[in-house]
């Protein structure tokens, strides 16, 4: 997973309005397990996720852009790596 | 989402709290009145005192204010006022508006239907009505937690004990051949009961922690999943065993509960009968104590007790919704847990709602379907 992937992940955090802990809150309800010291790492690129934790991470602010009237902008490793 | 009483419909008063990102609803439903208006001041009082910056009181569902209510009402509403917030009435009926203008409710913001919070994405009634669907489908019993019996240091108490029990009934119910369950936690070196299904299971971990012996004390101590089939021919704990036989339990299995790398405690089992749990009924246990570790790792976060209490409730019964219907997809299409997953996000990013929402609509048709058979499979189709 490239850094740029990562960088995307945090910077789409930013403009979502979310701190790293309200991220991990809706990661978690979304059935992530990974703890919330982990996805911080994610964020700062200390830890690498799986394409699934960083797909949920994905899902998670592309929800919260839609609740503030925008699209899915964050784009899933997963339909990538299918298609 | 919570709901007071937790027993469900059929008392006088039900109130529902939902935490949404700017504020607070409580929907009450049944009588307010002299005997359950105390049982409303104390849930706004709370709200009140840490720190929401809204409360709406939905009275949609309330059929009957009595002054004591009205007085409440009046009391929470002065209360907020005092640091600047307010307490916003929603769909009073018309009998209660009268009662309110007659004791006056100037400056009460009077709003009409729960538009708003569809907006936010939440919608009170069917929240609840897929949550008890959930709970059927997993055969959820009865679950006690255990007053008084001391958390690890810095974790929140109270936000971990519902989380935690919700654990233990799922272990319950789901890992097969299950009589009952429990988590003990480690505080200052001592271990302690914090959730437990039934009071044989109590027993046992009373037994393990009195003789240091026994798969939870391993456990919990070594980090390791520690199992045995059968009590007869058990020779590690020679102190324990005879005392969970005499309990009548015959096999356990105890896995380690594990945060930041250290042991901190353990999910027990236990069976009546010999053998019962296969080894995917052990890497089931397994993952549940990693559900539970998973909790208590993520308890540390700076947001207040009561609201975090709630929304692990919330997340756990979202995430129950989305394995549950992640299971029928499975199932229906023969895909693998992955695909399922992406079948429901694929869904959720072209309609542009909510993946939990998609997962709560295949429950429910699901439901409908075993209601009135044999109707189409369509309508849980893409």
């Amino acid at each position: 997973m490239s850094e740029e992937t990562l960088d995307l992940l945090d910077r789409a955090r930013v403009n979502a309005g979310l701190s790293p802990d309200e991220l991990w809150m809706r990661y978690f309800e979304l059935g992530g397990m990974s703890t919330a010291l982990q996805v911080d790492a994610f964020l700062h690129g200390a830890l690498v996720p799986t394409i699934h934790d960083h797909d949920l991470l994905a899902h998670a602010l592309n929800e919260r852009f839609v609740e503030l009237g925008g699209n899915h902008p964050v784009p899933y490793l997963e339909d990538r790596h299918v298609a | 989402m919570v709901t007071w009483p937790d027993n469900g419909p059929g008392g006088r008063l039900t109130l529902v709290v939902a935490f949404l990102p700017a504020r607070v609803v409580v929907a009450v439903r049944g009588e307010l009145d002299s005997l359950t208006a105390p049982e409303l001041g104390a849930v706004l009082n709370g709200l009140a005192d840490r720190g929401h910056r809204s409360v709406v009181l939905d009275l949609a569902q309330c059929d009957f204010v009595d002054p004591a209510g009205l007085r409440v009402i009046a009391e929470s509403i002065a209360h907020l006022a005092l640091s600047g917030r307010t307490l916003e009435l929603r769909s009073p009926s018309g009998v209660v508006r009268r009662l309110l203008d007659l004791v006056g409710s100037a400056g009460l913001a009077l709003l009409d239907g729960p538009e708003a919070d569809r907006a936010a994405g939440l919608d009170l009634q069917r929240s609840v009505d897929v949550g008890r669907l959930a709970a059927a489908a997993t055969r959820l019993g009865p679950v006690t937690a255990v007053a008084g019996a001391p958390l690890p240091g810095s974790i929140d108490g109270e936000a971990v004990d519902a989380s935690l029990r919700l654990v233990v009934a799922l272990a319950r119910a789901l890992v097969g051949g299950a009589d009952g369950a429990s988590v003990s936690l480690r505080r200052h070196d001592r271990l302690a009961t914090v959730a437990a299904s039934d009071e044989t299971v109590l027993a046992m971990d009373a037994d393990q922690y009195a003789t240091g012996q026994g798969p939870c004390v391993d456990a919990s101590t070594l980090g390791r999943r520690f199992h045995t089939d059968s009590l007869n021919d058990e020779t590690r704990w020679p102190a324990f065993a005879p005392k969970a036989q005499a309990l009548g339990i015959n096999a356990i299995v105890s896995s380690p509960l594990v945060v930041r790398d250290q042991p901190v405690g353990a999910l027990n089992i236990y069976s009546r009968t010999a053998d019962a749990f296969t080894s995917q009924d052990q890497d089931l246990a397994s993952l549940f104590a990693a559900e539970a570790s998973t909790v208590l790792s993520g308890v540390e976060l700076s947001v207040g007790s009561a609201s975090r209490s709630v929304w692990f409730a919330e997340a756990l019964e979202g995430r129950q919704v989305i394995a549950l219907a992640q299971g029928v997809l499975m199932e229906r299409d023969s895909i693998d847990e992955t695909e399922a997953y992406r079948a429901l996000r694929r869904f959720s990013t072209q309609t542009s709602r909510p993946l939990r929402e998609r997962a709560e609509d295949i429950l429910a048709s699901l439901h409908r379907r075993a209601a009135a058979p044999p109707a189409s499979s369509e309508d849980i189709h893409e």
